[in-house]
């Protein structure tokens, strides 16, 4: 029976393309762990070094925007950890780098037409908006303002992909994907 | 008033780069990933010494970047050493900034190209690395 459920919930992940899953608590040290692992599984199948780098990079922003912005957060005594859930899946030649979380309510608004704004944007556009928040103001702390999603849209081959799920608890779960690679 | 600061030499962590900043020989160097979930605590000391260094006006400043990896928090950090740099070149200290990239690894040479765009008195060098085998 144990082998069963979790041979089955290894299949179910299979079936949907996933080579990789987290879900749970996420800290810096399990990003470094994690992202260690994808780098060399993605070097060891002779994915270009163009892809692994922007497969980490995005995995690594999305990865942060948990940490950061997760709702559903536990203080255990000094560190603070955040909830979230991670995969990376393959679709053809593609790599698809996929998030969610909880987002608090005053957060959907602002993140849904950020998000949006990013859709309409071509590669110029979308490097002009990076080198804009790299200087505007001296934001340091949970820095990005933004800029994290910025650069997951620069290295997504196609428009990044989001959506919003309202809970049975009245919160919002955000999900976020990136497709990188392939022929778009 | 001014006074040099102390010369930082920190070891690369799992996420954060080595910081080699020899104040005393105007030689800065940035070297391997860079992605700390809060840069405020890697960045935030180096670029206040670096303030108190400009400050005594150095003759000359030298800055290498050989991050392989830096996410977009670093990004920041890293324009932000970038304006004091190119605003102390423009004072009249004579800054270079070399932006070392893996030869095989054009994302990080169009990074160093948007990073060296901006710059108007530093003088700015993509210096490419052959990649390791």
């Amino acid at each position: 029976m144990l082998a069963q459920r979790t041979y089955d919930l290894r299949a179910d992940l299979q079936s949907r393309g996933v080579i990789f899953a987290y879900s749970g608590y996420v800290t810096d040290d399990i990003l470094s762990g994690v992202g260690g692992a994808l780098r060399r599984e993605m070097a060891s199948q002779d994915a270009a070094r163009r892809t692994i780098r922007s497969v980490f990079t995005v995995f690594v922003e999305q990865m942060q925007n948990v940490i950061r912005y997760s709702d559903e957060r536990l203080d255990t005594g000094g560190e603070t950890l955040s909830y979230g859930i991670l995969a990376i899946s393959r679709e053809s030649d593609a790599y698809v780098v996929h998030s969610g979380n909880v987002v608090s309510a005053p957060e959907v608004a602002p993140l849904r037409e950020k998000l949006e704004s990013l859709r309409g944007m071509d590669a110029a556009s979308l490097k002009a908006a990076y080198k804009m928040r790299l200087r505007d103001g001296e934001t340091t702390a949970g820095g990005g303002a933004g800029i994290g999603l910025i650069e997951i849209a620069r290295r997504s081959t196609t428009p990044v992909g989001f959506d919003f799920l309202k809970m049975e608890d009245g919160r919002t779960f955000f999900a976020i994907e990136a497709r990188i690679g392939g022929d778009a | 008033m001014t006074s040099m600061p102390d010369d930082i030499r920190r070891p690369a962590g799992p996420r954060t780069p080595a910081v080699d900043f020899l104040f005393s020989e105007g030689a800065l160097r940035l070297e391997g990933e860079s992605y700390p979930e809060d840069v405020t605590t890697l960045y935030g000391s180096v670029l206040a010494a670096v303030d108190d260094w400009l400050a005594t006006e150095p003759p000359k400043a030298r800055l290498d970047v050989a991050l392989s990896y830096f996410n977009s928090s670093s990004a920041k950090a890293l324009m932000m050493l970038l304006e004091r740099l190119d605003a102390a070149a423009g004072r009249g200290t004579a800054v270079e900034v070399v932006w070392f990239f893996d030869a095989e690894d054009e994302g990080m040479e169009e990074l160093g190209e948007e990073f060296g765009e901006d710059l108007e008195h530093a003088a700015f060098r993509l210096e490419p690395v052959p990649a390791a085998t």
